[in-house]
C-alpha cells in the first residue's frame, strides 16, 4: 500500500517544488564536509556550526513557504494578441497574510506545464497589500494560448533554495497570425485584379443605373418625376450599386510536415492579405481547408477570419483534404471575385518552394511572397 | 544604508568575527594577527568613511592577474610554512587562510569573491573551534551567526537585483517595489531570523546523534603543565606554580553542606621516601581497580589498618582540566570513583590514576571518607610498627642531630603520637613564616636551612620538615601533594581550584585511627592584591558560566543523549523535571546573584554587587530605550498612516459633495472608478480633476500606500480647481 500523507500536508504542498541554487549546492557541500569533520573528530564545537547550517536550511524552507503562502493572483490579458507583436498583460498580486510580508517573488506564467518567464519580480509585498504588475508578453505561436496559472518562486531568505508554488489563474486567449506588410508586387497584382473585377450592376447607390416603368411594390420614393411628367408613365429610377469588390482567399491546409514552416508563413500571408483587403473595402471570404466563411466586411468579420486562421491546422492526410480543397475552389469560382490562393505546398510533383506561392486568379505573383 | 553597502559591511564583519575567533584561539602568530587586523580595519574604515563607490575606483590599482599572482605567492608560502616554519598542516593552513582572507577583502568585486570570503570565514570559524573549548567561542559563534544571517539575506536580495540589471532582457524585466536601502522591516526581520536560527541551532545541536566514529580525534590545545605530581618531586617544585592562576579543576560537593567546608584538601600523590632533596614514592606499583559497575571503580583496604571507617563521607563531582599528569584528584580518602574511564589504577599509597593523562577535560564523581581521630589514639604510646611499614614511613635520609634535637625538644612533654604530631605542627605553624620567596632548592641541606636559618618557606618545606621531625620521634608519616581548595563559587556552588592552590601536607599514621591529615603550613602573610571585589564576583559568575558551557556544550556526548532518550521512555514527568533542573542549573549564576543581593544589602556590603547590578540595569535601560525607540518609530509611522487616510477621505468627500451640487451624485453601488467614468460622460471638463483625486484616494484607502505631503497638497489643489470649474 503506498504511503499516504496526511490531507493537510498534501493540500499544502501539492503545488510546491524546490530547487537547489548554485550557492545552495555549495552550502550543502560545506554542511556535509562539516558533518563528516564533526563525526570524525567528535568535537562538539564542530557540531555547533553544523547545527547552525542545518537550522539555516530549515529556516530557508519555512520562511520561503511563508513567503509563497496565501497569495492571490488575478490576470488580465488583452483581447487581441498577434504573433510577434508585443502586448501588455497585467497581474494583480495580493498578499492575504495578515502579518507576514513576502519577499523576492519571481512571477511567471504557466502554459502547457511550462514556465514562461516574464521577468517580473516583486521584492517586497507587505502583509495585506496588493500590487498591480504589468509585463510585456510576446506570443511566438498562433492558436489558442492557454495560461494555466501563475508560478511564483522565491529564493528568500538565504538564496540557498528556490521554492516554487503554483497558483491557479486560468486564462485563454486566441493568438492571431502575424500580420506583415505586403510586397509592392503583390499590391500591384491585387490592384489590377480589382480593376478587372469592377462590375456595373443594379443596387443601392447614388449613380443612375437605369429608368424603367413602375411595377407594383416599387418604392414610391424612387419615382423619377421628370421622366414621368415627360412620358406620362410612372417611371422609377434604378441606381447603380456602390463598388462591391470581392475577394476569396484560399489557404489549402494539406501540407506535409516538412513544410510546416512554409505553412505558417502562408497563414501569416493570408492574414496580412485579409487585413489589407478588408481595409480597402473588399468583401472578403476565406477558405481554409474545408472551412469556408461568407463574404463580408468590417472589423468583426476581419477578426472572425483571423480567428479562423489562428485556429487552422495543417493536415498531412494528402488524399482526402486535397479533394476537399479542390471542391472548395470550384464552388468559390462560381461566386465570383478575385481568387487569391496562398499555397504552401505544390503537390506531390515538382520542386517544392521554401516559401508560400500566391496565385491571383490562377496567375502566380512573381516575387509577391516577401514582405516589404 | 544601501543594500550593496550593507552587504559589503556585513561581509567584512563576518570575516572580522572569524578572524577574532582564530586570534583568540591562539591560532595566529603575532605578525599575522596584526597584519590581518590592520587589513580588516583599513577595509572597514574605508568602507564606512568613503562608501562603495570609492572602492570601485580604488580597485583599479590591482588587476585580477595581480591578485591571482598574490594568491599563488601565498600558496607557495603555505608550502614553505608547512615544511620549514610551522611544520604542521593545521597552523600552515590557518596562516594561508588569513592571507587569502586579506586578499579577498581588498578584492571584493564580483559575487563569487563574496562567496570565497564566506567560505574562508566559515573554515576560519571551524578552525577556531578546533583550537579551543573556551567560553569565548560562544559569543564569537553568536556574532558569526548574526553576521551570517544578515550576509546571506543581503546576498540573496542583491543577487535578485544583480540578475535583473545584468539580464540581457533587462529592458523587459519588471521590478516592483524596488527598495534600495535596508528598511526597518528588514532590520527586524533579519535579527528575528538570527534569533530563531540560534534557537534552532541549539535544539539541533542537542539532537544530532553523536557518533564520534572517526579516526582523527584529539584533545584541544596543550595540557596544563603542573608539578608535584610525578613519581619523584624535588623539594621546592611546587613553588613555581604557586603564582599561576590557571584553573585546574572545579569541584562540586554534593553530599555535604558546602559551607561547612571552608577549605577542601584535594589529594594527589603521597610520597614515602625523602633523600634530602627530593621525595619519591616507592610504593608506586599500580594495579587496576575492580569495576563495581560499568564506570564505577571501588578502592578497598587502601588506608592502612584502621578497619571500618567511621568518618564523614564527601561526594564530589570533579571537572578536571587536561593536565600533564594521570593523577585523579579527590578529597581524601577515595572509596569509590565513577567516570567514563576505560580503567582506573591505584597504588599502595592511595593515589588514583588514569592509565595515561587525559588530553581533554574529564568529569568524574568520587565518594571519599576521611579518617576521624579516635579517642583510643589520645594519650597512648606509639606501638612497634612492622619492619616493612617502618621501612617506608619511618625512613630518614640521614641522621641530623639538630633536627633530632629540635624534634625531641618539641615533643618531650607529649605522651602519645597524636599529641607529639600536634606539637610539631603547632611549633611549625607558629614559629615560621610563609613565603614563596624561599630559594632552597640548590642547597645541600635545604631542610636545615629552612628550620634553623631562614625560617621562611612554603607548604613543601613545612610538610617535609614535619614528616622528617615526626619520623625522628618514631611516628610514621608521609608527604602528600595536591591542592587546597579555598575559592568557593557561590554562583555555581563549587570550588574553583587553581594552580596556585597546589599544596603539600602531611599524613600521620596513628595506631587506631590510621592515616590522618595534618597541615603545618601557616597562612600566607604575603600581601594579597586588593583586587576589586566586583571583578572577583564577575569572575566567579563567568567561571560558573564557563562550567555550564563546558558541561552542556563541550562535554555533551552520546551518553547524555542516551540518558535523555531513556528519560523520555520512562515518562514525560521526569523529563519535565530534568529539563527544569537543567534550565535552573544553566541560570543558576543569575539566580544566585539575585539571591545574594538582599544579604549584601543587610550586611551593608553593597559595593561589589552594586557595580555589577549598576552595569546590568544600565544595559537593560539602554536595551529598553532602543526597543521603545523602535516601537515609537513604528507608532509614528502607523499614526501618520492613520492620519493621512482621513485627510484624503475628507478631500474625496468634498469632491463628491461638489459634484453632487452640480447634479452628478455618486450612487451607493458605484465604485470610485465607475464614478470617474460617469463623470467623464456627464462633465468631461471636470474628469481629469476627479480622476486625479480618485486615484490618490484609492491608493491610500485600498492600496495601503502612504501619501506624501506633496500628493496631499496635489489633491487639495485639484479640489480647488474643481470648485473653479463651471458646469455648462
Amino acid at each position: 500500500m503506498p504511503l499516504q500523507l496526511p490531507v493537510f500536508v498534501r493540500r499544502s504542498f501539492r503545488h510546491r517544488s524546490t530547487r537547489v541554487t548554485s550557492e545552495g549546492l555549495q552550502f550543502l557541500i560545506f554542511t556535509l564536509a562539516i558533518g563528516i569533520a564533526a563525526i570524525n573528530t567528535g568535537n562538539n564545537l564542530f557540531y555547533l556550526p553544523l547545527a547552525m547550517m542545518l537550522s539555516l536550511i530549515l529556516i530557508s524552507g519555512i520562511v520561503a513557504e511563508y513567503c509563497l503562502r496565501r497569495l492571490e493572483f488575478h490576470r488580465h490579458l488583452p483581447d487581441l494578441i498577434m504573433v510577434n507583436h508585443p502586448v501588455t498583460a497585467t497581474l494583480v498580486v495580493k498578499n492575504q497574510k495578515s502579518s507576514l510580508p513576502s519577499f523576492s517573488l519571481v512571477i511567471s506564467d504557466v502554459s502547457d506545464g511550462q514556465d514562461l518567464d516574464r521577468g517580473v519580480t516583486l521584492h517586497h509585498l507587505p502583509a495585506g497589500a496588493s500590487r498591480l504588475v504589468s509585463y510585456p508578453m510576446l506570443a511566438r505561436r498562433r492558436g489558442r494560448l492557454h495560461l494555466e496559472g501563475v508560478r511564483v518562486a522565491t529564493e528568500f531568505p538565504f538564496g540557498l533554495f528556490m521554492k516554487k508554488a503554483l497558483y491557479q489563474a486560468e486564462g485563454t486567449v486566441i493568438v492571431y497570425p502575424e500580420i506583415t506588410p505586403l510586397s509592392e508586387t503583390l499590391l500591384q497584382g491585387l490592384t489590377s485584379a480589382g480593376q478587372e473585377q469592377t462590375l456595373h450592376r443594379r443596387g443601392h447607390g447614388t449613380d443612375l443605373y437605369n429608368l424603367r416603368l413602375y411595377h407594383a411594390g416599387d418604392d414610391s420614393r424612387n419615382i423619377h418625376w421628370p421622366t414621368t411628367a415627360r412620358t406620362s408613365q410612372l417611371t422609377v429610377r434604378e441606381t447603380e450599386a456602390e463598388e462591391q469588390r470581392r475577394a476569396t482567399i484560399r489557404l489549402p491546409t494539406t501540407v506535409p510536415a516538412t513544410h510546416d514552416v512554409v505553412f505558417e508563413q502562408a497563414v501569416s500571408m493570408a492574414a496580412s492579405l485579409i487585413q489589407h483587403l478588408s481595409h480597402r473595402g473588399y468583401l472578403v471570404r476565406l477558405i481554409v481547408g474545408s472551412s469556408c466563411s461568407g463574404f463580408s466586411q468590417g472589423d468583426a468579420h476581419l477578426y472572425d477570419l483571423l480567428r479562423m486562421l489562428a485556429l487552422c491546422e495543417r493536415c498531412a492526410s494528402v488524399g482526402e483534404v486535397d479533394a476537399s480543397d479542390h471542391h472548395q475552389v470550384e464552388s468559390a469560382e462560381g461566386e465570383g471575385g478575385t481568387e487569391i490562393l496562398v499555397q504552401s505546398w505544390g503537390g506531390n510533383a515538382g520542386v517544392q518552394p521554401d516559401h508560400p506561392t500566391i496565385l491571383i486568379n490562377g496567375q502566380p505573383v512573381i516575387g509577391g511572397v516577401h514582405g516589404v | 544604508m544601501a543594500y550593496s553597502q550593507a552587504l559589503r559591511l556585513t561581509s567584512i564583519l563576518l570575516a572580522a568575527v572569524s578572524f577574532i575567533g582564530l586570534t583568540l584561539g591562539s591560532g595566529l602568530p603575532a605578525w599575522l594577527a596584526v597584519f590581518t587586523g590592520v587589513a580588516l580595519i583599513v577595509v572597514l574604515v574605508r568602507h564606512v568613511a568613503a562608501g562603495p563607490l570609492v572602492h570601485q575606483a580604488e580597485h583599479g590599482h590591482f588587476s585580477p592577474a595581480a591578485w591571482n599572482l598574490l594568491v599563488i605567492i601565498g600558496f607557495l608560502g603555505f608550502w614553505v610554512d608547512i615544511f620549514l616554519v610551522s611544520g604542521e598542516l593545521l597552523p600552515a593552513g590557518i596562516h594561508f587562510l588569513m592571507i587569502l582572507m586579506v586578499i579577498k577583502l581588498f578584492n571584493l568585486r564580483q559575487r563569487r569573491d563574496y562567496l570565497h570570503l564566506y567560505a574562508i570565514s566559515l573554515v576560519a570559524i571551524l578552525a577556531s573551534g578546533s583550537l579551543t573549548t573556551d567560553l569565548w567561542y560562544l559569543p564569537i559563534f553568536l556574532l558569526y551567526l548574526v553576521a551570517g544571517v544578515w550576509t546571506l539575506i543581503l546576498f540573496q536580495i542583491t543577487k535578485a537585483f544583480g540578475e535583473e540589471s545584468a539580464s540581457p532582457t533587462s529592458a523587459s524585466s519588471v521590478q516592483v517595489e524596488l527598495p534600495d536601502r535596508v528598511t526597518p522591516q528588514l532590520f527586524w526581520l533579519a535579527n528575528g531570523l538570527a534569533l530563531v536560527c540560534f534557537g534552532m541551532t541549539v535544539a539541533i545541536f542537542f539532537m544530532i546523534p553523536r557518533l564520534s566514529a572517526g579516526f582523527y580525534q584529539k584533545g584541544f590545545g596543550e595540557n596544563i603543565r603542573t608539578s608535584g605530581f610525578s613519581e619523584t618531586v624535588n623539594l621546592g617544585a611546587i613553588g613555581p606554580i604557586k603564582r599561576d592562576p590557571s584553573v585546574v579543576m572545579r569541584i562540586e560537593v554534593t553530599r555535604q553542606e558546602p559551607h561547612s567546608l571552608d577549605r577542601l584538601y584535594v589529594r594527589g600523590l603521597a610520597f614515602d621516601q625523602y633523600d634530602g632533596k627530593s621525595w619519591t614514592n616507592r610504593l608506586g606499583y599500580r594495579r587496576n581497580l575492580n569495576e563495581e559497575s560499568p564506570g564505577t571503580f571501588l578502592i578497598r583496604g587502601q588506608q592502612g589498618s584502621a578497619g571500618p571507617r567511621l568518618g564523614d563521607t564527601i561526594q564530589q563531582n570533579i571537572m578536571l582540566e587536561p593536565l600533564d599528569t594521570a593523577v585523579l584528584f579527590a578529597a581524601p580518602f577515595v572509596e569509590r570513583i565513577s567516570g567514563k574511564f576505560p580503567a582506573v589504577q591505584s597504588d599502595l599509597a592511595g593515589p588514583v590514576y588514569l592509565p595515561f593523562p587525559s588530553a581533554s577535560r574529564i568529569e568524574y564523581s568520587v565518594v571519599s571518607r576521611s579518617n576521624p581521630l579516635l579517642p583510643a589514639d589520645l594519650g597512648s604510646d606509639a606501638p612497634l610498627y612492622p619492619e616493612s611499614f617502618a621501612r617506608h614511613f619511618l625512613h630518614l635520609p640521614y641522621r641530623s642531630e639538630r633536627i633530632g634535637r629540635l624534634s625531641e625538644d618539641i615533643t618531650r612533654s607529649q605522651t602519645g603520637p597524636y599529641e607529639k604530631a600536634h606539637a610539631i605542627q603547632t611549633y611549625l605553624t607558629h614559629n615560621y613564616r610563609y613565603s614563596l620567596d624561599a630559594p632552597l632548592a640548590g642547597l645541600d641541606r635545604p631542610l636545615e636551612e629552612f628550620l634553623f636559618i631562614r625560617k621562611t618557606g612554603y607548604c613543601e618545606h613545612y610538610a617535609t620538615a614535619m614528616v622528617i621531625m615526626l619520623r625522628m620521634v618514631g611516628i610514621p608519616a608521609r608527604l602528600v601533594t595536591g591542592f587546597l581548595a579555598t575559592e568557593w563559587n557561590e554562583y555555581g556552588n563549587y570550588y574553583v581550584v587553581r594552580q596556585q592552590d597546589a599544596h603539600a601536607w602531611v599524613e600521620v599514621n596513628l595506631p587506631h585511627s590510621g592515616w590522618i591529615m595534618m597541615d603545618p603550613t601557616p597562612p600566607s602573610n604575603e600581601v594579597v592584591t586588593n583586587e576589586y571585589q566586583a571583578w572577583k564576583a564577575l569572575g566567579r559568575i563567568l567561571d560558573s558560566i564557563k562550567l555550564q558551557w563546558n558541561r552542556f556544550f563541550v562535554q555533551y556526548s552520546a551518553a547524555d543523549q542516551l540518558a535523555v532518550v531513556q528519560e523520555l521512555k520512562a515518562g514525560g514527568k521526569s523529563v519535565g523535571h530534568r529539563t527544569l533542573d537543567s534550565l535552573v542549573t544553566i541560570l543558576s549564576p543569575f539566580t544566585r546573584l539575585l539571591g545574594i543581593i538582599p544579604d549584601q544589602l543587610f550586611r551593608g556590603r553593597v559595593q561589589p554587587q552594586a557595580a555589577i547590578w549598576g552595569g546590568t540595569v544600565l544595559f537593560l535601560i539602554i536595551l529598553l530605550w532602543l526597543g521603545m525607540k523602535g516601537i515609537k518609530g513604528r507608532i509614528r509611522v502607523d499614526k501618520k498612516a492613520t492620519l493621512e487616510e482621513p485627510r484624503i477621505v475628507e478631500l474625496y468627500k468634498q469632491m463628491l459633495a461638489r459634484l453632487a451640487a452640480n447634479g452628478i451624485a455618486k450612487a451607493a453601488g458605484t465604485t470610485p472608478w465607475e464614478f470617474v467614468h460617469v463623470t467623464r460622460l456627464r462633465w468631461g471638463e471636470a474628469n481629469p480633476v476627479v480622476a486625479s483625486i480618485t486615484e490618490l484616494y484609492c491608493r491610500a484607502r485600498f492600496g495601503g500606500v502612504l501619501l506624501t505631503d506633496e500628493e496631499l497638497q496635489l489633491a487639495k489643489d485639484r479640489l480647488t480647481q474643481l470648485t473653479s470649474i463651471e458646469k455648462p
